[in-house]
Protein backbone atom coordinates (compact mmCIF):
# COMPACT_ATOMS: atom_id res chain seq x y z
CA UNK A 1 0.00 0.00 0.00
CA UNK A 2 2.52 2.52 1.13
CA UNK A 3 6.30 2.19 0.63
CA UNK A 4 9.34 4.12 1.24
CA UNK A 5 12.33 3.00 -0.34
CA UNK A 6 15.52 4.28 0.94
CA UNK A 7 14.68 7.78 1.72
CA UNK A 8 16.68 10.55 2.65
CA UNK A 9 15.62 14.15 3.25
CA UNK A 10 17.62 16.75 3.83
CA UNK A 11 16.41 20.67 4.39
CA UNK A 12 18.70 23.72 3.18
CA UNK A 13 18.75 26.40 5.87
CA UNK A 14 21.11 27.78 3.83
CA UNK A 15 24.29 27.03 1.95
CA UNK A 16 26.12 26.53 5.40
CA UNK A 17 23.42 24.22 7.02
CA UNK A 18 21.46 21.16 5.90
CA UNK A 19 19.30 19.33 8.29
CA UNK A 20 19.60 15.54 7.67
CA UNK A 21 15.70 14.71 8.88
CA UNK A 22 15.62 11.12 7.32
CA UNK A 23 18.35 9.03 6.68
CA UNK A 24 17.61 6.11 4.31
CA UNK A 25 14.46 4.94 5.52
CA UNK A 26 13.06 1.73 4.07
CA UNK A 27 8.76 1.27 5.14
CA UNK A 28 5.80 -0.66 4.37
CA UNK A 29 2.41 -0.62 5.28
CA UNK A 30 0.10 -2.50 4.37
CA UNK A 31 -3.44 -1.66 3.21
CA UNK A 32 -5.73 -1.35 6.50
CA UNK A 33 -2.71 -1.19 9.34
CA UNK A 34 -3.02 1.60 11.95
CA UNK A 35 0.83 2.52 12.51
CA UNK A 36 1.77 4.62 15.06
CA UNK A 37 5.50 6.56 14.32
CA UNK A 38 6.87 7.23 17.60
CA UNK A 39 9.50 9.50 18.86
CA UNK A 40 10.73 13.23 19.98
CA UNK A 41 10.29 16.26 18.27
CA UNK A 42 12.52 16.82 15.27
CA UNK A 43 12.89 12.90 14.93
CA UNK A 44 11.48 13.23 11.43
CA UNK A 45 7.93 11.57 11.97
CA UNK A 46 6.09 14.70 10.43
CA UNK A 47 8.94 14.34 7.70
CA UNK A 48 7.34 11.03 6.74
CA UNK A 49 3.74 11.93 6.73
CA UNK A 50 4.42 15.24 4.32
CA UNK A 51 6.21 12.37 1.71
CA UNK A 52 3.32 10.26 1.94
CA UNK A 53 1.20 12.85 1.26
CA UNK A 54 2.87 14.34 -1.62
CA UNK A 55 3.26 17.36 0.28
CA UNK A 56 7.28 17.16 0.26
CA UNK A 57 9.48 15.42 -1.95
CA UNK A 58 12.64 13.15 -0.92
CA UNK A 59 16.02 14.62 -1.86
CA UNK A 60 16.50 10.81 -2.41
CA UNK A 61 14.39 7.76 -2.67
CA UNK A 62 11.32 7.21 -3.96
CA UNK A 63 7.56 7.05 -2.76
CA UNK A 64 5.29 5.21 -3.58
CA UNK A 65 1.43 4.36 -3.11
CA UNK A 66 -0.51 1.76 -4.12
CA UNK A 67 1.94 1.28 -6.49
CA UNK A 68 2.23 5.03 -8.07
CA UNK A 69 5.54 6.42 -7.66
CA UNK A 70 4.06 9.58 -5.41
CA UNK A 71 7.05 11.27 -4.99
CA UNK A 72 7.41 11.47 -8.77
CA UNK A 73 4.62 13.22 -9.51
CA UNK A 74 4.97 16.75 -10.56
CA UNK A 75 2.44 19.22 -8.50
CA UNK A 76 -0.43 19.41 -10.17
CA UNK A 77 -0.93 15.61 -10.16
CA UNK A 78 0.37 15.29 -6.45
CA UNK A 79 -2.50 18.07 -5.80
CA UNK A 80 -4.72 15.78 -7.68
CA UNK A 81 -3.22 12.90 -5.95
CA UNK A 82 -3.62 14.20 -2.12
CA UNK A 83 -7.44 15.39 -2.95
CA UNK A 84 -8.54 12.12 -3.71
CA UNK A 85 -6.40 9.77 -1.72
CA UNK A 86 -5.05 11.35 1.06
CA UNK A 87 -6.97 12.43 4.40
CA UNK A 88 -4.51 15.22 6.60
CA UNK A 89 -5.11 16.18 10.17
CA UNK A 90 -2.78 18.55 11.53
CA UNK A 91 -1.66 18.77 14.36
CA UNK A 92 -3.32 23.29 14.37
CA UNK A 93 -5.85 21.56 12.44
CA UNK A 94 -4.99 24.15 9.59
CA UNK A 95 -8.67 25.27 9.68
CA UNK A 96 -9.86 28.64 8.28
CA UNK A 97 -11.27 30.36 10.89
CA UNK A 98 -13.47 32.76 9.29
CA UNK A 99 -15.39 29.85 7.66
CA UNK A 100 -18.01 28.21 9.25
CA UNK A 101 -17.40 23.91 10.10
CA UNK A 102 -19.47 23.34 6.88
CA UNK A 103 -17.56 25.48 4.78
CA UNK A 104 -14.00 24.53 5.99
CA UNK A 105 -15.19 20.96 5.69
CA UNK A 106 -16.45 20.77 2.01
CA UNK A 107 -13.70 23.06 0.89
CA UNK A 108 -11.56 20.11 -0.61
CA UNK A 109 -14.71 19.23 -3.02
CA UNK A 110 -14.22 22.92 -4.45
CA UNK A 111 -11.72 22.10 -6.93
CA UNK A 112 -13.84 19.01 -8.03
CA UNK A 113 -16.84 20.61 -9.66
CA UNK A 114 -19.41 18.69 -7.88
CA UNK A 115 -22.96 18.74 -7.65
CA UNK A 116 -24.61 20.75 -4.88
CA UNK A 117 -26.40 17.74 -3.98
CA UNK A 118 -23.25 15.64 -3.94
CA UNK A 119 -21.97 17.61 -1.58
CA UNK A 120 -24.69 17.82 0.51
CA UNK A 121 -24.38 13.70 0.74
CA UNK A 122 -20.70 14.02 1.39
CA UNK A 123 -21.40 16.08 4.06
CA UNK A 124 -24.15 14.60 5.53
CA UNK A 125 -21.89 11.67 5.70
CA UNK A 126 -18.96 13.30 7.45
CA UNK A 127 -21.56 15.54 9.66
CA UNK A 128 -23.03 12.02 11.12
CA UNK A 129 -20.30 10.25 11.25
CA UNK A 130 -18.16 12.58 13.43
CA UNK A 131 -20.91 14.19 14.98
CA UNK A 132 -20.95 17.85 14.33
CA UNK A 133 -24.32 18.01 12.52
CA UNK A 134 -25.61 20.70 15.28
CA UNK A 135 -21.94 22.56 15.14
CA UNK A 136 -22.21 23.17 10.96
CA UNK A 137 -22.83 26.57 10.84
CA UNK A 138 -20.68 28.07 13.30
CA UNK A 139 -17.97 29.70 12.42
CA UNK A 140 -14.75 27.50 13.54
CA UNK A 141 -12.93 30.12 15.29
CA UNK A 142 -16.13 29.93 17.80
CA UNK A 143 -15.72 26.05 18.56
CA UNK A 144 -14.12 24.49 20.98
CA UNK A 145 -10.29 22.97 20.64
CA UNK A 146 -12.18 19.08 20.17
CA UNK A 147 -15.21 20.29 17.92
CA UNK A 148 -12.09 21.86 15.65
CA UNK A 149 -10.64 18.50 15.69
CA UNK A 150 -13.87 16.87 14.69
CA UNK A 151 -14.23 19.29 11.70
CA UNK A 152 -10.58 18.99 10.48
CA UNK A 153 -10.90 14.89 10.78
CA UNK A 154 -14.26 15.16 8.71
CA UNK A 155 -12.98 17.89 6.30
CA UNK A 156 -9.76 14.82 5.99
CA UNK A 157 -12.72 12.12 5.02
CA UNK A 158 -14.94 14.19 3.11
CA UNK A 159 -13.68 12.84 -0.08
CA UNK A 160 -13.59 9.26 1.50
CA UNK A 161 -9.74 9.09 1.20
CA UNK A 162 -7.95 5.15 1.41
CA UNK A 163 -5.26 6.62 3.70
CA UNK A 164 -6.01 8.82 6.94
CA UNK A 165 -2.84 10.84 8.07
CA UNK A 166 -2.95 12.32 11.75
CA UNK A 167 0.17 14.29 12.58
CA UNK A 168 0.41 15.03 16.55
CA UNK A 169 -3.47 14.77 16.48
CA UNK A 170 -3.99 14.88 20.37
CA UNK A 171 -0.93 17.70 21.01
CA UNK A 172 -4.04 20.19 21.58
CA UNK A 173 -6.57 17.92 23.21
CA UNK A 174 -7.34 16.79 26.81
CA UNK A 175 -7.38 13.21 27.81
CA UNK A 176 -10.72 13.20 27.51
CA UNK A 177 -11.10 14.64 24.10
CA UNK A 178 -7.87 12.40 23.19
CA UNK A 179 -9.51 9.30 24.37
CA UNK A 180 -12.90 10.66 22.18
CA UNK A 181 -10.26 11.14 19.14
CA UNK A 182 -9.01 7.27 19.89
CA UNK A 183 -12.56 6.41 19.91
CA UNK A 184 -12.93 7.82 15.62
CA UNK A 185 -9.84 6.18 14.85
CA UNK A 186 -11.25 2.86 15.90
CA UNK A 187 -14.30 3.32 13.66
CA UNK A 188 -12.26 4.83 10.64
CA UNK A 189 -9.96 1.35 11.35
CA UNK A 190 -13.17 -0.48 10.82
CA UNK A 191 -14.03 0.81 7.29
CA UNK A 192 -10.87 -0.39 6.30
CA UNK A 193 -8.56 2.85 6.34
CA UNK A 194 -5.28 3.17 6.45
CA UNK A 195 -4.08 5.11 9.06
CA UNK A 196 -0.62 6.52 10.11
CA UNK A 197 0.14 8.73 12.98
CA UNK A 198 2.93 10.90 13.82
CA UNK A 199 2.93 11.00 17.70
CA UNK A 200 5.11 10.69 20.96
CA UNK A 201 1.66 11.19 23.23
CA UNK A 202 2.45 7.81 25.28
CA UNK A 203 -1.60 7.56 25.32
CA UNK A 204 -1.58 5.35 21.40
CA UNK A 205 1.64 3.58 22.83
CA UNK A 206 0.27 -0.38 23.54
CA UNK A 207 -3.52 0.26 22.12
CA UNK A 208 -4.95 -2.71 21.02
CA UNK A 209 -6.22 -0.50 17.42
CA UNK A 210 -2.66 -0.23 16.77
CA UNK A 211 -0.95 -2.78 14.67
CA UNK A 212 2.39 -1.57 14.81
CA UNK A 213 4.77 1.07 16.25
CA UNK A 214 7.53 2.27 14.75
CA UNK A 215 10.61 4.32 16.86
CA UNK A 216 12.23 7.38 14.63
CA UNK A 217 15.26 8.80 16.38
CA UNK A 218 17.03 11.43 14.55
CA UNK A 219 16.02 10.34 10.99
CA UNK A 220 16.11 6.86 11.20
CA UNK A 221 13.74 3.68 12.30
CA UNK A 222 15.10 2.25 15.49
CA UNK B 1 17.69 55.95 -31.64
CA UNK B 2 14.16 56.27 -31.96
CA UNK B 3 12.96 56.40 -28.70
CA UNK B 4 9.03 56.28 -28.49
CA UNK B 5 7.12 54.59 -26.00
CA UNK B 6 6.46 51.82 -28.01
CA UNK B 7 10.15 51.25 -28.98
CA UNK B 8 11.04 51.33 -25.49
CA UNK B 9 8.45 48.91 -24.48
CA UNK B 10 10.14 46.38 -26.37
CA UNK B 11 13.59 46.99 -25.69
CA UNK B 12 12.77 46.69 -22.56
CA UNK B 13 10.58 44.13 -22.07
CA UNK B 14 13.28 42.86 -24.45
CA UNK B 15 16.16 42.70 -21.51
CA UNK B 16 13.82 41.59 -18.76
CA UNK B 17 13.60 37.83 -21.35
CA UNK B 18 17.11 38.54 -21.99
CA UNK B 19 18.22 38.49 -18.88
CA UNK B 20 15.81 35.83 -17.75
CA UNK B 21 16.11 33.42 -21.18
CA UNK B 22 19.86 33.26 -19.64
CA UNK B 23 18.61 31.65 -16.51
CA UNK B 24 16.37 29.16 -18.27
CA UNK B 25 19.49 28.22 -21.03
CA UNK B 26 22.04 27.57 -18.27
CA UNK B 27 19.06 24.88 -16.89
CA UNK B 28 17.83 23.88 -20.17
CA UNK B 29 21.25 22.22 -20.64
CA UNK B 30 21.54 20.62 -17.72
CA UNK B 31 18.40 19.00 -17.33
CA UNK B 32 18.67 18.04 -21.03
CA UNK B 33 22.23 16.21 -20.50
CA UNK B 34 20.92 14.59 -17.22
CA UNK B 35 17.33 14.35 -17.33
CA UNK B 36 16.16 11.11 -16.45
CA UNK B 37 12.99 10.81 -15.38
CA UNK B 38 13.22 6.60 -14.06
CA UNK B 39 15.80 7.90 -11.56
CA UNK B 40 15.41 8.18 -7.75
CA UNK B 41 18.54 10.68 -7.44
CA UNK B 42 19.22 13.03 -5.49
CA UNK B 43 20.24 14.87 -9.00
CA UNK B 44 16.91 14.18 -10.68
CA UNK B 45 14.54 15.56 -7.81
CA UNK B 46 16.80 18.60 -7.99
CA UNK B 47 16.63 18.76 -11.82
CA UNK B 48 12.96 18.51 -11.79
CA UNK B 49 12.30 21.71 -9.45
CA UNK B 50 15.11 23.14 -11.80
CA UNK B 51 12.74 22.32 -14.60
CA UNK B 52 9.78 23.98 -12.75
CA UNK B 53 11.19 26.56 -12.86
CA UNK B 54 12.95 26.88 -16.09
CA UNK B 55 9.73 26.06 -17.68
CA UNK B 56 8.00 28.39 -16.17
CA UNK B 57 10.38 31.06 -17.00
CA UNK B 58 10.33 29.93 -20.42
CA UNK B 59 6.22 29.82 -20.49
CA UNK B 60 5.94 33.50 -19.65
CA UNK B 61 8.57 34.74 -21.79
CA UNK B 62 6.93 33.13 -24.86
CA UNK B 63 3.39 33.64 -23.66
CA UNK B 64 3.86 37.12 -24.08
CA UNK B 65 6.81 37.41 -26.88
CA UNK B 66 3.54 35.36 -29.38
CA UNK B 67 0.90 38.32 -28.79
CA UNK B 68 3.85 40.88 -28.68
CA UNK B 69 4.81 40.39 -32.34
CA UNK B 70 1.21 42.14 -33.41
CA UNK B 71 2.43 44.81 -30.65
CA UNK B 72 5.78 44.86 -32.69
CA UNK B 73 3.45 45.63 -36.04
CA UNK B 74 1.83 48.13 -34.29
CA UNK B 75 4.60 49.68 -33.09
CA UNK B 76 6.09 50.04 -36.61
CA UNK B 77 2.66 51.29 -37.89
CA UNK B 78 3.04 54.23 -35.25
CA UNK B 79 6.79 54.86 -35.98
CA UNK B 80 5.77 55.41 -39.91
CA UNK B 81 4.31 58.38 -38.75
CA UNK B 82 7.77 60.46 -37.64
CA UNK B 83 9.71 58.70 -40.82
CA UNK B 84 9.66 60.44 -43.98
CA UNK B 85 8.42 59.02 -46.53
CA UNK B 86 7.13 55.90 -45.01
CA UNK B 87 3.10 55.46 -45.00
CA UNK B 88 3.18 52.21 -43.13
CA UNK B 89 4.92 49.70 -41.35
CA UNK B 90 6.05 48.49 -44.61
CA UNK B 91 8.80 51.60 -45.15
CA UNK B 92 10.04 51.37 -41.11
CA UNK B 93 11.14 47.77 -42.21
CA UNK B 94 12.79 48.93 -45.21
CA UNK B 95 14.54 51.75 -43.39
CA UNK B 96 17.30 49.43 -42.17
CA UNK B 97 19.30 46.48 -44.04
CA UNK B 98 17.77 44.55 -40.67
CA UNK B 99 14.02 45.10 -40.71
CA UNK B 100 13.20 42.35 -43.71
CA UNK B 101 15.49 39.62 -41.99
CA UNK B 102 14.28 40.45 -38.42
CA UNK B 103 10.08 40.21 -39.82
CA UNK B 104 11.47 37.02 -41.24
CA UNK B 105 12.75 35.41 -38.17
CA UNK B 106 9.96 36.87 -36.04
CA UNK B 107 7.49 34.80 -38.55
CA UNK B 108 9.80 31.85 -37.61
CA UNK B 109 10.33 32.09 -34.26
CA UNK B 110 6.58 33.09 -33.55
CA UNK B 111 5.57 29.44 -34.89
CA UNK B 112 8.93 27.90 -33.21
CA UNK B 113 7.68 29.53 -29.56
CA UNK B 114 4.02 28.80 -30.35
CA UNK B 115 5.43 25.10 -30.55
CA UNK B 116 7.36 24.98 -27.54
CA UNK B 117 4.27 26.40 -26.12
CA UNK B 118 2.29 24.00 -26.97
CA UNK B 119 4.53 20.97 -26.28
CA UNK B 120 5.22 22.27 -23.10
CA UNK B 121 1.41 22.11 -22.03
CA UNK B 122 1.36 18.47 -23.51
CA UNK B 123 4.27 17.44 -21.11
CA UNK B 124 2.52 19.08 -17.96
CA UNK B 125 -0.51 17.11 -18.53
CA UNK B 126 1.23 13.83 -18.46
CA UNK B 127 2.30 12.78 -14.83
CA UNK B 128 5.19 10.72 -16.41
CA UNK B 129 6.43 14.18 -18.39
CA UNK B 130 7.38 12.09 -21.67
CA UNK B 131 8.32 15.40 -23.89
CA UNK B 132 10.47 17.23 -20.84
CA UNK B 133 13.95 16.25 -22.56
CA UNK B 134 12.54 17.47 -25.75
CA UNK B 135 11.28 20.56 -24.92
CA UNK B 136 14.33 21.72 -22.93
CA UNK B 137 16.61 20.23 -26.23
CA UNK B 138 14.20 22.67 -28.48
CA UNK B 139 14.52 25.54 -26.26
CA UNK B 140 18.17 25.26 -26.44
CA UNK B 141 18.26 25.88 -30.19
CA UNK B 142 15.68 28.52 -29.63
CA UNK B 143 17.48 30.50 -27.36
CA UNK B 144 19.92 31.35 -29.89
CA UNK B 145 17.04 32.59 -32.47
CA UNK B 146 15.41 34.56 -29.46
CA UNK B 147 18.91 36.20 -29.16
CA UNK B 148 19.49 36.73 -32.23
CA UNK B 149 15.96 38.52 -32.64
CA UNK B 150 16.58 40.44 -29.88
CA UNK B 151 19.92 41.73 -31.27
CA UNK B 152 18.50 42.61 -34.29
CA UNK B 153 15.71 44.24 -32.77
CA UNK B 154 18.10 46.39 -31.03
CA UNK B 155 19.85 47.16 -34.38
CA UNK B 156 17.07 48.01 -36.30
CA UNK B 157 15.48 50.51 -33.87
CA UNK B 158 18.74 51.67 -33.37
CA UNK B 159 19.83 52.65 -37.38
CA UNK B 160 16.94 54.34 -37.88
CA UNK B 161 17.00 57.52 -39.07
CA UNK B 162 14.27 59.90 -39.05
CA UNK B 163 14.80 62.32 -41.19
CA UNK B 164 16.33 59.86 -44.37
CA UNK B 165 13.87 59.30 -46.54
CA UNK B 166 12.32 55.40 -46.76
CA UNK B 167 10.09 53.98 -49.49
CA UNK B 168 6.86 53.77 -49.15
CA UNK B 169 4.69 50.55 -48.86
CA UNK B 170 3.60 51.37 -52.42
CA UNK B 171 7.30 52.05 -54.77
CA UNK B 172 8.02 48.41 -52.68
CA UNK B 173 5.32 46.32 -53.31
CA UNK B 174 5.32 46.68 -56.97
CA UNK B 175 6.90 45.38 -60.38
CA UNK B 176 9.23 48.42 -60.42
CA UNK B 177 10.89 47.37 -57.03
CA UNK B 178 14.27 47.21 -56.85
CA UNK B 179 13.95 44.19 -53.90
CA UNK B 180 13.55 40.88 -54.50
CA UNK B 181 9.80 41.45 -54.31
CA UNK B 182 9.17 42.71 -57.87
CA UNK B 183 10.09 39.05 -58.76
CA UNK B 184 6.90 37.69 -57.32
CA UNK B 185 5.04 40.08 -59.75
CA UNK B 186 6.09 38.30 -62.51
CA UNK B 187 3.78 35.22 -61.04
CA UNK B 188 0.67 34.78 -62.87
CA UNK B 189 -2.52 35.75 -60.83
CA UNK B 190 -4.88 32.97 -61.95
CA UNK B 191 -1.84 29.88 -61.83
CA UNK B 192 -1.66 31.76 -57.98
CA UNK B 193 -4.98 31.66 -57.28
CA UNK B 194 -5.03 27.82 -58.46
CA UNK B 195 -2.66 27.04 -56.09
CA UNK B 196 -4.02 28.82 -53.37
CA UNK B 197 -7.63 26.97 -53.59
CA UNK B 198 -5.70 24.11 -54.91
CA UNK B 199 -3.45 24.11 -51.23
CA UNK B 200 -6.78 24.45 -49.37
CA UNK B 201 -9.11 21.59 -50.91
CA UNK B 202 -6.28 19.70 -50.28
CA UNK B 203 -6.00 20.73 -46.61
CA UNK B 204 -9.84 19.83 -46.22
CA UNK B 205 -8.86 16.40 -48.21
CA UNK B 206 -6.40 15.49 -45.79
CA UNK B 207 -8.48 16.79 -42.70
CA UNK B 208 -10.94 13.92 -43.52
CA UNK B 209 -8.09 11.25 -44.48
CA UNK B 210 -5.55 12.15 -41.55
CA UNK B 211 -2.90 11.36 -42.94
CA UNK B 212 -0.48 14.00 -40.22
CA UNK B 213 2.16 14.25 -42.56
CA UNK B 214 0.55 15.21 -45.66
CA UNK B 215 -1.46 17.58 -43.65
CA UNK B 216 1.04 19.07 -41.97
CA UNK B 217 3.47 19.41 -45.19
CA UNK B 218 0.35 21.34 -47.02
CA UNK B 219 -0.21 23.49 -43.88
CA UNK B 220 3.50 24.53 -43.73
CA UNK B 221 3.42 25.18 -47.90
CA UNK B 222 0.08 27.17 -47.21
CA UNK B 223 1.84 30.06 -45.33
CA UNK B 224 4.06 31.34 -48.47
CA UNK B 225 1.50 30.68 -50.80
CA UNK B 226 -1.04 32.47 -48.40
CA UNK B 227 1.15 35.16 -47.91
CA UNK B 228 2.41 35.75 -51.60
CA UNK B 229 -1.64 35.47 -52.40
CA UNK B 230 -2.66 38.11 -50.07
CA UNK B 231 0.23 40.51 -51.49
CA UNK B 232 -0.35 39.79 -55.21
CA UNK B 233 -4.23 39.20 -55.48
CA UNK B 234 -6.07 39.64 -52.20
CA UNK B 235 -4.91 42.89 -51.00
CA UNK B 236 -5.73 44.42 -53.87
CA UNK B 237 -9.54 43.79 -53.11
CA UNK B 238 -9.04 45.08 -49.64
CA UNK B 239 -7.60 47.98 -50.46
CA UNK B 240 -9.85 48.07 -53.59
CA UNK B 241 -6.82 49.21 -55.09
CA UNK B 242 -5.62 47.35 -58.21
CA UNK B 243 -2.02 48.48 -57.51
CA UNK B 244 -2.20 48.64 -53.72
CA UNK B 245 -0.03 45.38 -52.95
CA UNK B 246 0.95 46.65 -49.15
CA UNK B 247 0.79 43.62 -46.99
CA UNK B 248 0.67 46.18 -43.66
CA UNK B 249 -1.83 49.09 -44.71
CA UNK B 250 -4.72 46.94 -43.87
CA UNK B 251 -3.32 46.74 -40.08
CA UNK B 252 -4.30 50.37 -39.74
CA UNK B 253 -7.39 51.80 -38.57
CA UNK B 254 -8.61 52.94 -42.09
CA UNK B 255 -9.15 48.96 -43.05
CA UNK B 256 -10.61 48.42 -39.58
CA UNK B 257 -7.55 46.66 -38.62
CA UNK B 258 -8.64 43.72 -40.53
CA UNK B 259 -4.89 43.01 -41.46
CA UNK B 260 -4.51 41.65 -37.31
CA UNK B 261 -7.76 39.17 -38.05
CA UNK B 262 -6.48 37.90 -41.35
CA UNK B 263 -2.92 36.59 -39.59
CA UNK B 264 -4.39 35.68 -36.73
CA UNK B 265 -6.54 33.84 -38.60
CA UNK B 266 -3.64 31.95 -41.10
CA UNK B 267 -1.17 31.88 -38.14
CA UNK B 268 -3.70 29.55 -35.98
CA UNK B 269 -5.22 27.80 -39.39
CA UNK B 270 -1.55 26.55 -40.03
CA UNK B 271 0.22 26.37 -36.76
CA UNK B 272 -2.19 23.58 -35.81
CA UNK B 273 -1.72 22.39 -38.85
CA UNK B 274 1.94 21.60 -37.77
CA UNK B 275 0.90 20.42 -34.29
CA UNK B 276 -0.55 17.34 -35.38
CA UNK B 277 3.09 16.36 -36.31
CA UNK B 278 5.49 17.58 -34.16
CA UNK B 279 3.61 18.29 -30.88
CA UNK B 280 0.18 15.43 -30.94
CA UNK B 281 -2.06 14.11 -33.22
CA UNK B 282 -5.56 15.07 -31.69
CA UNK B 283 -8.31 15.63 -33.33
CA UNK B 284 -8.76 18.84 -31.59
CA UNK B 285 -6.00 19.95 -33.41
CA UNK B 286 -6.92 19.00 -36.71
CA UNK B 287 -10.88 20.66 -36.23
CA UNK B 288 -8.65 23.94 -35.08
CA UNK B 289 -6.48 24.37 -37.74
CA UNK B 290 -9.17 23.39 -40.41
CA UNK B 291 -11.50 26.00 -38.80
CA UNK B 292 -8.93 28.65 -38.68
CA UNK B 293 -7.48 28.28 -42.29
CA UNK B 294 -11.12 28.29 -43.89
CA UNK B 295 -12.04 31.30 -41.84
CA UNK B 296 -9.06 32.52 -43.59
CA UNK B 297 -9.94 31.63 -46.99
CA UNK B 298 -13.61 32.51 -46.27
CA UNK B 299 -12.53 36.12 -45.30
CA UNK B 300 -10.39 36.70 -48.07
CA UNK B 301 -13.02 35.45 -50.49
CA UNK B 302 -15.22 37.55 -49.48
CA UNK B 303 -13.77 40.88 -49.80
CA UNK B 304 -13.64 39.42 -53.97
CA UNK B 305 -17.51 38.75 -53.82
CA UNK B 306 -18.12 42.32 -52.04
CA UNK B 307 -16.12 44.13 -54.30
CA UNK B 308 -17.66 42.17 -57.50
CA UNK B 309 -21.35 42.65 -55.84
CA UNK B 310 -20.51 46.18 -55.33
CA UNK B 311 -18.83 47.18 -58.47
CA UNK B 312 -19.75 44.52 -60.90
CA UNK B 313 -16.34 43.79 -62.15
CA UNK B 314 -13.28 41.86 -60.70
CA UNK B 315 -10.12 44.12 -60.33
Amino acid sequence: MIKLKNIIKQYEVNSQNIVIALKGIDLHIKEGELVVLRGASGSGKSTILSLIAALSKPTSGEVLVNGDRISKLPDNFAADFRRHSIGFVFQKYNLMPMLSAKENIILPLVPMNLSSDEIEEKLKRVLKMFQIEHKENQLVKNLSGGEQQRVAIARANINNPKIILADEPTANLDEKLSLAFIEILKELKVEGKTIVIATHDPLFFGLDIVDREIEIYQGSIV
Amino acid sequence: MLLTPEVLTILILNGIFALFSIVAFVLSIKIFLRWNIDSTSELQYKLEKESFLASTIIKYIFTIKVPLFLFFIFALDKISNVITGAMCAAGVVDATNSGAYLIILKIINLYLFAHWLKLHNQDMTDKNQPYTKLKFGLFIGLFFLFMVEIVLEFIMFSSIEIDKMVSCCGSIYSSSSTSAISTLFTLDTSLLLSIFYGNYLLIVLFYFLKNRYIFTTLNIIFIPVSLISLILFFGTYIYELPSHHCPFCYLQSDYYYVGYLIYFLLFMGTFYGLVVSFVKETKASYIASLLFNSLYVILLSLYIAAYYIKNGVLL
